[in-house]
């Protein structure tokens, strides 16, 4: 079944017209599908290639060579985008009063009438721009602008949802309910590409995530799958001295420590040998921070290989 | 096609101020008109109002010349390519954009004429004659402009039009008059500032035959250009 988004051996250089200043590659023969339904979490350092990846899938550029399709079509299709909301990193917006310049992305995509009408200030309602529907956006500061932007991108209530930074502007309060509304789109079906640095977010949102880091990608999976890999256990004991397994801690009368998957039942009848009690055995669960510093800072020769989906 | 009108309408809106100033010369020329004495001064006011054009060439050049670099450079162009809208009609949208704004302008030129002129004796019919010969000589320069915009800097796609309009006249100079047919913008606007009170109506409708073919052509040719460049790109 074909994903709402592929890519297939995606390779994106730009030269320089002065060869002096060389070549870079921004994405390196990148394969990725995203599935019908899910939020996925893109991730990756600063120059990894997300914004480029995202970029050709908007067909605002050509692939040196590859080829992906959205919503079954090839890259850039007008049509297709039509079923698209799109929100850029640092949104740049026409300097209109708020709810007409949503009408006005509205109308680009082919939306007219009262149900335009209705279906803007129902986005504009949605972020919390009601008061505001009427100012223009040149006094907007930068969360009010990244909300007006979320609303340009769900105007035509797009069956795919491509976000980039979609929070990185929001106050804490903005941030929980665009991540209410994400879950909401995701309920009523639709698909949703979300480019953040915000791990957190990613982490309490996305169904599968995918790593990228100097073009390719080095890390693909579901979120509780890639957090679980650990092969580590947490295990909290109660009537056993602190010392007798290394790098134990002890409070109020537990004792916690880590062992490896493979050293579990020993540890836990080593417990039992020392007449202690079990009070749990947890997997360790990593955070997708510590994942992502592990992913990004290791060598890029960890890369998922071609075909990977 | 709504798509076209809706990019356009923006597009003038986004220029509102160099079309009012542009305006304030019709403004300048009206106000000319209610202080001079039309009968006595109405050779004085014919040379101001054959000035008019020139600005309007000037805008032409200028405005198309930076259109799509400074869309891309606010990264505005995003969010308005993000939806469903093609390239060209992007570029048909601008080109109609400059195309309104210069209507405009040569529509209060044409009224400010047919009311300061008109009353000099000036034929009205020769006038609205130079008010379409202006136009199509606009159409003609922002579409030079805005194909070299697709792929150019403003300044260079500024001087790349501004020779490639120039070219033509030259070379009319040194070789003979069928050289200003390669782009004749100059052909367009020759009836405009050589017009007197006593040129009759003899229209010459080649250029205007070229200029259309011309217009066609330049944007086909800056629609495919700019369906095949990378917009998302860092410009500096």
């Amino acid at each position: 079944m074909p994903g709402v988004i592929e890519f297939v051996n995606v390779s994106k250089e730009y030269k320089s017209w002065f060869p002096s200043r060389g070549m870079v590659r921004a994405l390196d023969d990148f394969s990725l599908q995203v599935e019908d339904g899910e939020i996925f979490g893109f991730l990756g350092p600063n120059g990894a290639g997300k914004s480029t990846a995202i970029h050709l899938a908007m067909g605002f550029m050509r692939a040196t060579s590859g080829h992906g399709l959205m919503l079954g079509k090839g890259f850039g299709d007008a049509a297709t985008r039509r079923r698209v909301g799109f929100l850029a990193e640092n949104v740049a917006l026409y300097h209109r009063p708020a709810e007409q310049l949503v009408r006005f992305y509205g109308a680009l995509n082919g939306m007219r009438g009262s149900s335009l009408a209705r279906r803007a200030h129902e986005v504009v309602e949605a972020l919390g721009l009601v008061s505001d529907a009427r100012r223009n956006v040149r006094q907007f500061s930068r969360g009010m602008l990244q909300r007006v932007g979320l609303a340009q991108a769900l105007v035509n209530d797009p069956q795919l949802l491509i976000l980039d930074e979609p929070t990185s502007a929001l106050d804490p309060v903005a941030r929980v309910s665009v991540r209410e509304l994400l879950l909401e789109s995701r309920k009523a079906g639709k698909t949703i590409f979300l480019s953040s640095h915000m791990l957190s977010e990613v982490e309490l949102v996305c169904d599968r995530v995918a790593v990228v880091n100097r073009g390719r990608l080095v890390r693909l999976g579901g979120i509780s799958e890639l957090l679980e890999s650990r092969q580590e256990s947490e295990i909290l004991a109660r009537g056993v001295p602190p010392n007798s397994f290394p790098g134990a801690i002890s409070s109020d009368g537990l004792v916690r420590f880590l062992v490896e998957a493979t050293a579990q039942r020993s540890a836990l009848q080593r417990v039992w040998a020392l007449g202690g009690e079990i009070v749990s055995v947890n997997p360790v669960r990593r955070s997708l921070e510590e994942l992502f510093l592990e992913v990004t800072t290791a060598n890029s020769s960890d890369a998922i290989g071609k075909g990977t989906t | 096609m709504r798509t076209v009108f809706l990019i356009a309408s923006n597009f003038v809106r986004e220029q509102r101020w160099p079309i009012l100033v542009l305006l304030l010369w019709v403004l300048v020329t009206c106000v000319l008109g209610l202080m001079a004495d039309v009968r006595s001064d109405r050779e004085d006011l014919l040379v101001i109002f054959q000035q008019l054009p020139i600005y309007g060439i000037a805008f032409a050049v200028f405005i198309g010349g930076a259109a799509i670099h400074n869309e891309r450079k606010s990264r505005r162009i995003l969010a308005v390519l993000s939806k469903g809208v093609r390239r060209g009609e992007y570029i048909s949208g601008v080109l109609v954009g400059i195309v309104f704004a210069l209507m405009l302008y040569g529509l209060c030129m044409g009224l400010t004429g047919t009311w300061v002129l008109g009353q000099g004796g000036f034929s009205i019919a020769l006038l609205w004659f130079l008010m379409f010969s202006f136009l199509m000589a606009c159409v003609l320069a922002s579409a030079v402009a805005v194909f070299f915009s697709t792929f150019m800097t403003p300044l260079f796609a500024t001087l790349a039009t501004g020779l490639a309009l120039g070219i033509p006249f030259v070379m009319m100079l040194q070789f003979g008059r069928d050289w200003a047919y390669l782009i004749p913008v100059y052909l367009l606007l020759e009836s405009f500032v050589k017009a007197t009170f006593s040129t009759p109506w003899q229209p010459d409708w080649r250029p205007f035959v070229v200029a259309t073919v011309e217009i066609v052509a330049f944007w086909l040719l800056a629609s495919w250009i700019f369906a095949r460049r990378d917009i998302a790109v860092a410009l500096d």
